[in-house]
Parts: C-alpha cells; sequence; structure tokens
C-alpha cells in the first residue's frame, strides 16, 4: 500500500477537469456530505479541544466555574516534571518497540513469502495476536507476569532461577509494556509487509537470479528498496497507534510502579479523570495531536520524495 | 365483543396509570459485595413503595469519573450517588444538603445519630451533611488463627522471642510475628496495599498516624502539610521492613493481589488490613481456603499512636435530581435497621451503630467487635478537591522510597516539597 497522487480519469480516458468543465458539473454539492461527516467526526473535536486547553476547566461542575487562562495549561505542561516524563516514556516507548515490530514483521515475511504445505495455516495462525482486545492482552501479560503464580516466573522457576517481580520494577515494568506490544502488534507489521513482498513481481527477482545476484544482493538491492514505502507505511501506522496506547498498559501496570510506566496518554488520562482537568488533559491531547502530524508529515514526505524519484525514472 | 374490548380498554389504562404513577430512580454506585447484597433486597422496598431502582455499579474510579460528567448543577443522570469519602469536597456544591431531603412516606429519615459518630463526618463538608455514609468501611486487621494456635508454631516462636504468638497488638510484635513465619517459610509475614493512589495513601497516612504524625491538617483556614519528616521518616522505614516479609510482588500488590495472596494461596499471609467491605469473600469457603481462619481485631499499635484508616462510602441526593423524594425513600430504607441486619447477615458491614454493635452477630460475625474496635480509632485522609494529584505525588515517592529505590529520607523530602506545590498552585 503506498500513498499516491495520479490525476482521475474518466471512463473514456479523458482527464477529470479541475474545474468543473468537461460536462461533470460542480462538484461542490457531491462534497458537502463528506465535509459535514468529516467536519463533525473530526475538525470539530479537534477545535473543541483546543478551544478547551485555553481554560482551566474542572471535569466536574463541582470543581469550580471555567476559567479562561490562555496559553497557561501549555505553560504550566512545560514547567510539569512529569509531563516531560511521560512523553520520554512514550517516546521511548515508540523507538525501542517499533524497530523491533518491523524487524520481526520483515524477517517472518521473508521467511514465509513461499509455498509450503500449511503456508496459509500457518500465516493465518500469525496474525492472532492482532485480534486481541488491548485489555484482554494487558490482563492476561499481568496475570503472566505475577511473581507467584504466573507463568513465566513458573518457568523460570522449574530452570532454577529466581522469581522476578516484573511489574514491580521500574525497568522491568517497562519493558513488559514493551514486549506486550511487540508481541501483540507485530503479526500486523507482519500483514503489511508480507502484502507488499508478495507484490514484487517475480520477473524481476528470476531476472537477479539469472543475472548471478546471491540471496543478499536480492535482498538488500531488489526487495528492499521495493518494499521501502510499505515499510514507511507500517512504521506511520504504528506510530500513530503506538501514540495512542492506553487500555493494555493501564490494566498491566495503571502506569506504576510509582510513575515508571505512566506513559503520555496514561498521563493524559489522569489529568482529566484522576486531577479533574479537563483543560490541562486537553492541552496535552493538543500535543499529541502535534506530535503525530509531525511524524506524519515526515513520513509521508519521505514516500511522497519516493513516488517522484520513481516516477523520474520511469520517464528517462 | 363491545363489552371485550371495554375491559381491554380499561385494563390498559389501569396499567398505564400504574405505570406512570410508578416512580423510576436511576443509583449509581461502587462494584462490591456490599451493593450486591442490597440489589438482591431490592423487591422489598419496590413493592413497599412502588418505585424502581435501577442500580448501576462501577468499579470506584469509574465511579467517581461517571459521577463527574453525569452530575452537573442543571442536570443529572442519577437520583443516588455513592461517593468515596475523598471525593466529597468534588461534588459537595452539587449535592442536595440533608437537612433539606424530603420526608419518608414509607421509611422515617435517617437519623444521623444512628451511623457510628466517628464516620457521620464522612458525609460532611464544610460543616454541611451531604450524605449518609453507609458502610462501616476502615481499616480492620486479619491474623491467622490458625497460624497463631497451631502449638509447633507457638512453641518455636515463645523459644525465640520469648512472649506468646497471638494476634500482633504493636508493631514490634507484628514485625517479630511476621519475620518469624516468613523466615521459616510458612507464610508470607504482611500483605502491603501498594496498588492505586488512593491505597498506597491509605498506607502512608497508616504509617505516620501510627508513628504519631498527620500529613496535612486544616489549620488557620487553609491546608497545610503538618508532615514530622523524621517520624514521617521512622514510619517509612517500618514499612520497608514489613515490605521484606511480604510476598513477591509486593510492589504493585492491589485488591485482586491481595486476595489472591491472603485467601487463595496455600501458604497465604500471616496478616494484614482488610477493608471490611471485602470480608464477605474472604470468608466464603468457595473462594478462601482460610474462610472461618480468620481473626480479626483493630489494627496494631505504632510507637505513637494507633489509626484505623477510613474508606467509607456515602450515599448523596444530587441538588438536580427530579426524584429527590422517592431517592430520599430509597436511602432511608437502606439506612434502617431492618436492611441493616439483613446486610450483616450477608456478611456486609452498613454503618448503623445498633447493628455492628448488637451481640447476637457477634458469634456469628467475629469482625463486628474488631469494627467497633477499629472505629475508635478511626482516621481519615486529607480531604479536598486536589487530593487526586496528592496522591500521586506520595504514591510514586512512598513506593520508590519503600522498595529501596530512593532514600526514604529524600521520598519524604519530595513528598513534603510537592505537596506543597500542589497545594500553593490551589491557593491554599
Amino acid at each position: 500500500m503506498t500513498f499516491s497522487r495520479r490525476r482521475g480519469t474518466s471512463p473514456s480516458g479523458n482527464v477529470a477537469s479541475r474545474n468543473g468543465t468537461g460536462g461533470y458539473g460542480s462538484p461542490v454539492p457531491f462534497l458537502i456530505p463528506a465535509f459535514l461527516i468529516v467536519f463533525a467526526v473530526l475538525i470539530f473535536p479537534i477545535v473543541f479541544s483546543f478551544v478547551v486547553s485555553l481554560f482551566d476547566w474542572p471535569l466536574s461542575a463541582g470543581g469550580g466555574a471555567r476559567r479562561f487562562v490562555g496559553p497557561g495549561n501549555y505553560v504550566e505542561l512545560v514547567r510539569d516534571r512529569e509531563f516531560w516524563n511521560s512523553l520520554r516514556l512514550q517516546l521511548g516507548f515508540i523507538f525501542i518497540a517499533i524497530p523491533i515490530e518491523i524487524a520481526l514483521g520483515l524477517g517472518a515475511a521473508l521467511l514465509l513469502n513461499r509455498e509450503f504445505r500449511g503456508g496459509r495455516v500457518v500465516r493465518a495462525l500469525i496474525l492472532l495476536p492482532v485480534f486481541f482486545l488491548p485489555i484482554v492482552s494487558g490482563m492476561t501479560w499481568r496475570f503472566m507476569l505475577q511473581p507467584r503464580y504466573g507463568a513465566l516466573n513458573n518457568f523460570l522457576l522449574s530452570l532454577g532461577a529466581p522469581e522476578i517481580t516484573w511489574l514491580g520494577h521500574p525497568t522491568f515494568a517497562y519493558t513488559a509494556v514493551i514486549v506486550q506490544d511487540v508481541w501483540r502488534m507485530w503479526p500486523f507489521v507482519f500483514m503489511l509487509l508480507y502484502a507488499g513482498l508478495v507484490g514484487i513481481p517475480a520477473d524481476i527477482l528470476e531476472a537477479a537470479e539469472i543475472d548471478g545476484a546471491t540471496s543478499a544482493k536480492r535482498l538488500t538491492k531488489i526487495i528492499l528498496p521495493l518494499l521501502y514505502p510499505t515499510i514507511l507505511t507500517a512504521v506511520l501506522l504504528r506510530i500513530i497507534d503506538a501514540l495512542r496506547i492506553f487500555s493494555e498498559v493501564y490494566v498491566m501496570t495503571e502506569g506504576g510502579p510509582g510513575m515508571a510506566t505512566t506513559l503520555f496518554s496514561l498521563y493524559t488520562h489522569r489529568q482529566a479523570f484522576g486531577y479533574m482537568k479537563v483543560g490541562m488533559s486537553s492541552a496535552m491531547a493538543i500535543f499529541l495531536l502535534v506530535i503525530s502530524i509531525l511524524f506524519a508529515i515526515t513520513l509521508v514526505r519521505k514516500n511522497m520524495s519516493l513516488e517522484k524519484l520513481e516516477e523520474q525514472g520511469e520517464n528517462r | 365483543m363491545k363489552l371485550k374490548k371495554t375491559v381491554l380498554l380499561g385494563a390498559l389504562l389501569a396499567a398505564a396509570a400504574f405505570a406512570s404513577a410508578q416512580k423510576v430512580i436511576n443509583v449509581l454506585l461502587w462494584d462490591d459485595p456490599y451493593p450486591k447484597a442490597l440489589m438482591a433486597m431490592l423487591p422489598e422496598f419496590e413493592k413497599a413503595t412502588n418505585i424502581k431502582v435501577n442500580i448501576e455499579m462501577l468499579q470506584p474510579p469509574q465511579v467517581l469519573t461517571k459521577t463527574a460528567v453525569a452530575v452537573t448543577a442543571t442536570s443529572t443522570d442519577y437520583d443516588v450517588v455513592g461517593i468515596d469519602e475523598g471525593n466529597v469536597p468534588v461534588f459537595a456544591s452539587l449535592l442536595l444538603p440533608f437537612d433539606k431531603w424530603p420526608a419518608g412516606k414509607v421509611y422515617p429519615k435517617t437519623d444521623p445519630k444512628s451511623v457510628t459518630p466517628k464516620m457521620l463526618n464522612i458525609g460532611t463538608w464544610n460543616n454541611v451533611q451531604l450524605g449518609i455514609p453507609i458502610n462501616g468501611n476502615l481499616y480492620v486487621w486479619m491474623t491467622r488463627k490458625d497460624l497463631i494456635e497451631n502449638p509447633t508454631y507457638r512453641a518455636q516462636f515463645k523459644a525465640k522471642y520469648g512472649y506468646d504468638l497471638g494476634i500482633p497488638k504493636t508493631f514490634k510484635e507484628l514485625l517479630e510475628m511476621g519475620t518469624f513465619f516468613h523466615e521459616n517459610g510458612i507464610a508470607a509475614g504482611f500483605g502491603p496495599f501498594n496498588g492505586g493512589p488512593a491505597g498506597v495513601l491509605s498506607e502512608a497516612v497508616f504509617m505516620w498516624e501510627s508513628h504519631g504524625t498527620k500529613f496535612i491538617d486544616y489549620t488557620g483556614g487553609t491546608f497545610k502539610v503538618v508532615l514530622d519528616e523524621a517520624k514521617a521518616i521512622e514510619g517509612m522505614e517500618f514499612y520497608k521492613k514489613l515490605m521484606a516479609i511480604s510476598p513477591k510482588g509486593a510492589e504493585t500488590m492491589a485488591h485482586v493481589e491481595r486476595q489472591a495472596a491472603f485467601a487463595a494461596d496455600p501458604k497465604g499471609v500471616f496478616s494484614m488490613f482488610i477493608w471490611p467491605a471485602q470480608i464477605a469473600a474472604y470468608e466464603d469457603p468457595n473462594k478462601s481456603l482460610v474462610a472461618g481462619k480468620i481473626a480479626y481485631s483493630a489494627p496494631p499499635a505504632g510507637p505513637r499512636g494507633q489509626a484505623a484508616i477510613t474508606g467509607a462510602w456515602a450515599i448523596c441526593i444530587p441538588k438536580a435530581s427530579k426524584n429527590a423524594d422517592a431517592a430520599a425513600e430509597f436511602i432511608y430504607w437502606w439506612s434502617s435497621k431492618a436492611v441493616a441486619d439483613k446486610l450483616i447477615q450477608a456478611n456486609t458491614i452498613p454503618a448503623r451503630t445498633e447493628s455492628l454493635t448488637n451481640p447476637a452477630y457477634v458469634a456469628a460475625k467475629p469482625w463486628l467487635p474488631a469494627l467497633a474496635a477499629s472505629m475508635n480509632v478511626a482516621a481519615s485522609r486529607p480531604r479536598f478537591k486536589e487530593i487526586g494529584q496528592v496522591q500521586d505525588v506520595v504514591k510514586k515517592y512512598w513506593i520508590m522510597g519503600i522498595t529501596g529505590q530512593m532514600p526514604t529520607k529524600d521520598a519524604v523530602q519530595a513528598i513534603v516539597r510537592e505537596t506543597n506545590d500542589i497545594l500553593k498552585k490551589a491557593g491554599y
């Protein structure tokens, strides 16, 4: 799957005109319903969130009256140590978990990109973790990592290793949250990359093989470059999802021990429903939106520049 | 044919009249055995009053969230809400004062004096009674009877420590007895409560009050941190020792883990506190390996004090409710002696003094005298609107201090410093 901009063509083969000439009339009336839906589910909530972020806004009406503070919430966030801690944890989560998921997904896609007996069943079974609800996944891992009754410690004990308090130690708990996410989401990456691999024309690889290219050369000079846009797409989708991670971490650790796994999303939730500060929580949400847009722009631009190179190559 | 039509029409009209005469109230409560036991008794109330009661039960954090979004000054989705004592200040301005509650038509208005005095304060804010404390929920201590009565353990313990095994009355006894069972691999010595900010604050206040210092007090018309650093460090250091004799994973033990450790683990835990609201699960032979093997008492005394931390719920009526009379009727029924007695039979703990101290129940409900003893030393956590932030600060540094990630002195100083920041920003 790649992003592309191709000019639309009519069934007769004529290129559709932007100013509505050529017999098709103005497209505006046909766009209004879609625009209304986009406005209602996307633009309005964002604008409303931004407006709320400019107020000291108690969640409960009993918490006091709303008060306009302008950028006050953003200033307070910048001064809040826990805000930076949660951002650090969230970005760390992204930059550790996603590369691992990409590596595992790519490795599995390359390995399973061949016909073998039971191949379809294997490829289907690999996808199972993706279908776990995040909250179920979080609870399952929480029980598995329970030091006294958990499956993992029982296994380690049988090997003579000591019991480890996985979720009681800040570093282990953070690692556990990352491992949980890798376990659940690497099959999603596998699915995307496998689809991309299957889309690579077989004749190119055959030609390379005939010309004497080794497996490693075919991988690095043909497969990976052709798969690059798909990898970028997978990275973008995973980043957007990882920036919103909440349920599984909440049930696994509730942000603990202490604040060791209070990721950005959990701290946002805590501002709203723990501290009853909807204004602060909205400011954090806007901040997260800006980060997401920056990631998206960076990756989409990269993807589009690749397409330009491809088009230039084709036009020579 | 005409007669049939007339009869049918008459029946339909009567049903409609009945339905319109029947009031319906929506009630938001927390999810534990207590409201569940109450739900089983609802048909009695509905029959007597023709008031239909829809009870929605959620986990405590979700009750707070739901109340915050569903109850405003002008509208409410619920006619009765259960509010955790720590959150009463947050919603105080939205609640109907008790003295304005309508008189009951079927059940008499609750006499505030029927509620155990130490618990009555839970439903008040700024000297206004806003709700009725409905459960006598405060720290009660559990000790494994079968362990302290075991002749072998008694002999071994006496040989080492020079006094008899029993229900620990002091922190020193708790630590020594707990260490004995832990070191000999018999049971974990103690079961801490480190799940959730409110729970951690409870444990911290328990330790500090027992070591002779309060955390936050309302003095001079404002809230101030009054924590004595030396005593607070002493309390935290003692808790560290208790953590060393606790089960693995004690750093994150919440209700589920505590119940599993005490009631489902064959080794179990020697001694720890319980919220009485959960006793039903521990005394259920279908769920607990220690049903019938638990001795109950007030919490052991620290070097400078004895404290049983309260964690009760108040039942309140939002000002915006359009069914205040039906809501009040429901609450009067719930807090009546007859219902309180039945709730005690179901192993739950109403806040009604005469039910809790009725000698007829003591034999079958051994936790009741312990509850009464705990109420004599009841201590509440600080209450004000910004308590959520303070809880997080305490949780963060308390856990770091008791697990050795941070020196206890630094942890206590961080708690004081950051709590002062929060109070200052809030204008106290």
